[in-house]
């Protein structure tokens, strides 16, 4: 149904209107923007000890990013978290275009089961996933290495969580076995928008279910896939859960697993043999705010302006 | 081209039957249009037709061939959608290619064959433009250019012209049928709008409920309904009904009294045994006219004039409640409240049974035949 | 089905089809599987059979005995339902009351208000952690439910504002202005009329908000990380990082964390899945 803007004059509804407006736009503002524009600006900042915080201008950057004591640290978690985006973006997001395009295909019976099962992992919390992978990938337990028996696989098993060049990617695949659901819901909202007419002119010009899939719905639900994958990078930059609750905040072994929002953390809270330092905290964390901007901005300007979306 | 056989063709969803025994015959070149209400099963026959719905019971045969089990693309079929269907993100020239491109035919052999279905259609200039871009009309006629490039054995509509706005209707109908004419194909159209049936088919089917009421050319379906329904639906304005009841019969004769009191006498051969009963009167508004001076009368009172120009419609309201439409000359001064008697040859009526089943008529004069 | 009528094409497809789909629903539900039946067993069961279900020689409560006895695992299921209600019914009111404003009312800067807003949805609000503790000190909100809730009513808003607001656009314009015809004023239109109308939307906000804040672990870390203050997601894993051997209470705490999010899951998979796939496509 076509909507036409806002119709009335708000000239004769002042007070509600600020009033309908007003404590969302608080608490948002309070909580949400501030916060944020205010940790840029503790970013410039320094306490040194005892003292009160003084304007630094770029230094804490400048550690973050050149210090010795610090950079590679930063530059490992920055690179880790790409690593853990290439991950979703070459299984994640394939596996869920794939089921999406399956679970569109006419005349599919039980489709609306198999759609609420296979989105249940994306409902769970990123800590229970956490730990259920944990244990199943347990050589203690030892199940994990039951099932690769069943499809004759036992012997490529081993603690993967444990080990330094592993542990990352097992992690990414655990990731991306609960969050497929996310761009397998979305794909397939857009594949239902096309009409079923198109299919059907397909069908008769002579092209196999796969064809249509790729010549057809895959060209009309470009958009979708755009913003899935700007999604997946936000979420990815974002993430912390996952690697905390079975890493800890030391992103183990030997930082393998660190990525932005462990460092930020770590930073920010302290560990160990090292002070938590809120301002470094800040500087690592409007790092992490400039790369998604970067990323979001390369999208809207590079990439959506680009995909028209098709009036079906 | 191609000829089609259907042999009690039965469709069903689950435990709803749609389709209940369809028999048809189409020749090599026929047009043939399937109409009839919402939901009579013209558009699900059309599909199945074209191999995007399976057959439950019965036999299609294309070109001699057994196609139940099918993909419509080995069918030889090609469709033109109500909405077009065309694919949003091609151009006009890819839209049409798809096809073949799909068969894999080289590149030059695609490239004629676009063409020349663009030149036939006039669509030279739109090649390179998307969907998005044209109009109504021009997206019918992409529609069609897809269909034509395929060179199939037998073209489908399915109501292409109801996305249309009326001016478009007409000029594209027109340009169906010079197509058919040029192409000499075999074509099955569906459509609801008696009128293009009539202007456009070689033979029309008639549905309802999921049977065929009746097959026929336009001519034999206007003249020689064999149901009432079928009289109901062909012909705008509609056939006029009226209860009449058989007062007597004799050898290819039978007497019946119109409300109003009028008696008639009309040429049908009626059995005796419906003597009594209460049979159902048709009469076109085109074959009324003011006066007494046919063997059929009726009179009543004016409700609505509709003047149209070249003719004007009276809108009786007869004795007994029922309403007849009358059609009279453009220039006709009759208003509303006169009471007005109207009446037609007696051999122009149609009788149907209690059944809706029409009585034979009895030597029926040449203009209300069919030319055979 | 008329069996000899299907093509053996499409039966073959059908099976393909099927058996990836299964395949997959296997892989996904499996794990949560394994966990809940093993929750159920003796230690010994555990580790001698644990693919198979509970049964009379391994069937056992002691795992959800010891959790719910070394741990106040009551107070982080209230604790989490009381935060995720009470954060709903805010988003709900406050979101309501500006999707409202911004799709009804003329007024300047109604745009540059909507797109400010909107913002949120993409905006990681972690990234201000440093400050939202220091605000939430400053506030004397440490460690509160509060502290919980007035952070994730920020972060609910823009999603739930922008779903109302389109939402709020299909209302049909009819209905309003009877309304003012009536003379009825602003606050009761929205009130009285409005506020009921929205009751098909309810249903999908509320499964989105609700979810990320069941399952965060990073707020209540960082904010209400104090005794009694927990939530199950942060419970559970202080629970676990205690108890990591003892392989009984982890899987009994895990299955209890699991259960409650799956049954409302089951119950609201229809509206979470329409809202997920409306309001995203846009």
């Amino acid at each position: 149904m076509a909507h036409s803007g806002p119709m009335t004059d708000w000239r004769k509804a002042k007070l509600p209107v600020i009033a309908f407006l007003a404590p969302a736009t608080i608490i948002y503002t309070l909580f949400m923007i501030y916060p944020l524009l205010d940790s840029i600006r503790l970013s410039f900042y320094a306490t040194p000890s005892g003292g009160d915080a003084a304007f630094v201008g770029l230094d804490n950057y400048r550690t973050i990013l050149a210090d010795p004591d610090w950079s590679a640290t930063f530059w490992n978690s920055f690179w880790n978290n790409m690593k853990f985006f290439a991950v979703h973006m070459l299984i994640q997001n394939p596996i869920g275009i794939a089921l999406a395009g399956i679970l569109s295909l006419p005349q599919l019976r039980f489709r609306n089961t198999y759609r609420t099962m296979m989105i249940m992992p994306t409902m769970l919390s990123v800590v229970i996933v956490g730990f259920i992978w944990q244990l199943i990938l347990s050589p203690v337990w030892g199940v994990g290495a039951d099932l690769l028996d069943i499809v004759g696989l036992k012997s490529l098993f081993g603690p993967w969580l444990g080990k330094e060049g592993s542990a990352l990617i097992t992690l990414s695949f655990i990731s991306v076995w609960q969050w497929v659901g996310i761009p397998l819901m979305l794909i397939y909202a857009a594949l239902l928008a096309i009409p079923d007419d198109l299919v059907d002119a397909a069908i008769v010009d002579g092209a196999t279910h796969f064809e249509v899939f790729i010549h057809i719905k895959l060209p009309l639900v470009l958009p979708t896939v755009a913003m899935v994958s700007i999604l997946t990078f936000v979420g990815n930059f974002n993430a912390f859960d996952l690697i905390y609750a079975v890493k800890g905040a030391l992103a183990g072994p030997n930082f393998s697993t660190d990525i932005m929002g462990t460092l930020f953390y770590r930073t920010f809270f302290g560990y160990q043999l090292q002070l938590g330092n809120p301002h470094l905290g800040a500087t690592v964390a409007s790092l992490m705010f400039l790369i998604i901007l970067a990323g979001v901005l390369f999208y809207l300007f590079a990439i959506q302006r680009r995909l028209a979306r098709y009036q079906l | 081209m191609a000829d089609l056989k259907l042999d009690q063709i039965r469709k069903s969803y689950g435990a709803v039957d749609v389709l209940h025994g369809i028999d048809l015959d189409v020749k090599d070149g026929e047009f043939v249009v399937f109409v009839g209400p919402s939901g009579c099963g013209k558009s699900t026959l059309l599909r199945i037709i074209a191999g995007l719905e399976d057959i439950t019971g019965g036999d299609l045969m294309i070109d001699g061939e057994l196609v139940n089990t099918k993909s419509p693309r080995d069918r030889g079929i090609a469709m033109v959608f109500q909405s077009y269907a065309l694919y949003p993100h091609m151009t006009v020239y890819k839209n049409m290619a798809f096809g073949l491109k799909l068969d894999k035919q080289d590149k030059a052999a695609i490239d004629a064959r676009v063409r020349e279905a663009a030149r036939i259609l006039q669509l030279d200039q739109l090649l390179d433009r998307r969907p998005s871009e044209l109009s109504g009309g021009q997206r019918q006629r992409v529609a069609i250019g897809r269909a034509i490039v395929r060179q199939p054995k037998v073209f489908l509509f399915d109501e292409p012209l109801s996305n249309l706005d009326a001016a478009l209707r007409v000029q594209t109908r027109i340009e169906i049928a010079k197509l058919h004419q040029d192409l000499k194909s075999t074509i099955i159209y569906v459509t609801h709008d008696q009128v293009e049936a009539m202007t456009l088919a070689d033979k029309i089917v008639v549905m309802n409920g999921g049977n065929v009421e009746q097959v026929g050319s336009p001519m034999q379906l206007y003249h020689h309904p064999e149901t009432r329904f079928v009289a109901g639906f062909i012909g705008s304005p509609a056939m006029n009904f009226t209860s009449v009841t058989i007062d007597g019969v004799e050898q290819g004769k039978v007497t019946v009294s119109v409300p109003g009191g009028v008696k008639s006498v009309l040429p049908f051969d009626v059995p005796a045994s419906e003597i009594g009963s209460q049979v159902e009167l048709g009469i076109r508004p085109e074959h009324l006219s003011l006066g007494d001076q046919g063997e059929l009368t009726v009179n009543g009172e004016v409700d609505v004039v509709e003047k149209l120009g070249d003719s004007t419609y009276l809108y009786l309201k007869l004795a007994n409640g029922d309403r007849v439409t009358v059609r009279a000359p453009g220039h006709s001064r009759v208003k509303i409240g006169e009471t007005v008697t109207a009446s037609a040859p007696a051999g122009a009526a149609h009788l149907f049974n209690g059944q809706g089943k029409a009585f034979t008529k009895v030597d029926c004069p040449a203009e209300f035949s069919a030319e055979d | 089905m008329n069996f000899a009528n299907i093509r053996r094409e499409d039966a073959s497809r059908a099976v393909i089809v099927h058996a990836i789909l299964l395949t997959y629903t296997l892989v996904a539900l499996y794990p949560i599987f394994l966990v809940v039946i093993n929750a159920f067993k003796t230690r010994k069961g555990i580790f001698k059979d644990p693919m198979g279900l509970p049964n009379a020689d391994t069937f056992s409560l002691e795992g959800f005995t010891k959790v719910l006895a070394k741990s106040n695992f009551e107070l982080f299921f209230y604790n989490s339902f009381t935060v995720t209600i009470v954060t709903i019914v805010i988003v709900l009111l406050l979101a309501a009351m500006a999707a409202w404003a911004l799709s009804e009312y003329k007024f300047p800067g109604n745009t540059v208000l909507a797109l400010y807003l909107a913002i949120g949805i993409m905006v990681p609000i972690r990234l201000g952690s440093v400050s939202i503790l220091n605000l939430v000190v400053d506030m004397g909100l440490v460690n509160t439910l509060t502290a919980l809730v007035l952070v994730y009513v920020a972060q609910g808003l823009p999603l739930a504002i922008f779903i109302l607001t389109e939402f709020m656009h299909q209302i049909p314009k009819d209905l309003k202005e009877a309304a003012r015809c009536d003379g009825v004023g602003e606050f009761k239109i929205f009130f009285a009329i409005i506020l009921p109308l929205i009751r098909p939307a309810v249903a999908t906000v509320a499964v989105f908000t609700m979810i990320p804040i069941w399952n965060d672990l990073w707020f209540p870390l960082i904010l209400a990380p104090g005794d009694g203050k927990q939530t199950i997601t942060l419970g559970v894993q202080q629970f676990i990082g205690q108890y990591v051997t003892d392989w009984n209470a982890v899987l009994a705490s895990l299955s209890l964390a699991i259960i409650p999010i799956l049954i409302l899951y089951l119950i609201f998979s229809r509206q979470l899945i329409r809202g997920l796939t409306s309001g995203a496509v846009k």
